[in-house]
């Protein structure tokens, strides 16, 4: 262990494990995200047990529109994309190619968002509300959750990006701009499974 | 260990073309399963299954190419995520038969 880190230290490939406290925040956050995989299925869980409880309500084969969240999916993914490019950026220390990927990123980000809002109004339109019925509560805190999620991640890379681009790219950034990557790939993650398990699924029956 | 930070430094543009097909890859298996649903030739029998292969995939593809657990040194980051999965499966599953 003591040897990888001397090692790392002499040619930091990797700013963001360069040092032992970098190390750490990535070891730490993972244990995070694998506390949040727990969050996510106890939330899938649910919605699947109870996605059938329309009461009377618009059940998932009238509501979901596939065309919606393909461009929604397409987004997401995209920013992924984005979003490690950002990273192999930061690691060649080009701050300019960084943050212009950390932007596109963001404003993806903010596409998914916009559209998920769209669509949860249009929901309401049609009698499919958090109260309405046990599917109603149930979608809407798995997707919820996950656009919290969202909102997040694109607060917390706006201020990470801002701080990188005043104190540079350094061994004590670059954890925390990693760190942000991660939490995004992994909100990506999360949102393969809500297009598979809610939005294919409901359409299957 | 000369040899192996070359080696490193070498692979740098690869690593971008890597990402790069990885994520064509992703977006191939999401049309795929756009594809199950949509179309009607799939076996019904056959649909959920093949989604939630499709779901798997691309989520291996994102955890070892976009996180980086295919680098050296991310055992540990591979055990909690991997105990992470365990017990989210046992929750979700315990969840959906009760």
């Amino acid at each position: 262990m003591a040897n990888k880190v001397e090692s790392s230290t002499e040619m930091p490939n990797h700013l963001e494990t360069a040092t032992f406290e970098g190390k750490n925040k990535v070891l730490g956050f993972w244990l995070f995200l694998g506390a949040e995989t727990v969050l996510f299925a106890c939330l899938f869980g649910t919605y699947l047990a109870l996605r059938n409880q329309s009461l009377g309500g618009p059940t998932t084969h009238e509501l979901f529109d596939l065309k919606l969240v393909a461009l929604a999916t397409a987004l997401l993914l995209t920013s992924s994309l984005t979003s490690v490019l950002a990273m192999i950026k930061m690691n060649q220390r080009s701050m300019k190619g960084m943050v212009t990927w950390l932007v596109i990123t963001l404003l993806l980000g903010l596409g998914f968002l916009v559209l998920e809002i769209y669509e949860f109004q249009h929901y309401v339109h049609e009698g499919h509300t958090f109260m309405s019925s046990a599917f109603g509560s149930s979608f809407y805190a798995l997707v919820g959750t996950h656009g919290a999620h969202v909102t997040f991640g694109i607060i917390w890379i706006t201020t990470i990006m801002s701080q990188a681009i005043r104190r540079g790219i350094n061994t004590d950034t670059a954890p925390k701009l990693f760190v942000s990557s991660l939490y995004w790939h992994f909100i990506d993650v999360v949102w393969v499974f809500i297009f598979t398990l809610v939005y294919l699924l409901g359409k299957v029956g | 260990m000369a040899k192996e930070n070359n080696q490193a430094i070498s692979q740098k543009p690869a690593g971008a073309m890597k990402h790069i097909l990885s994520f064509v890859f992703m977006i191939a298996f999401t049309a795929a399963a756009f594809f199950v649903v949509i179309s009607d030739k799939v076996p019904s029998g056959w649909v959920v299954p093949l989604l939630l292969i499709f779901a798997v995939i691309q989520v291996i593809l994102q955890l070892f190419t976009f996180m980086h657990l295919d680098q050296k040194g991310s055992a540990f980051y591979t055990i909690f995520i991997v105990f992470g999965i365990f017990v989210a499966v046992i929750s979700a599953v315990g969840i959906l038969l009760m």
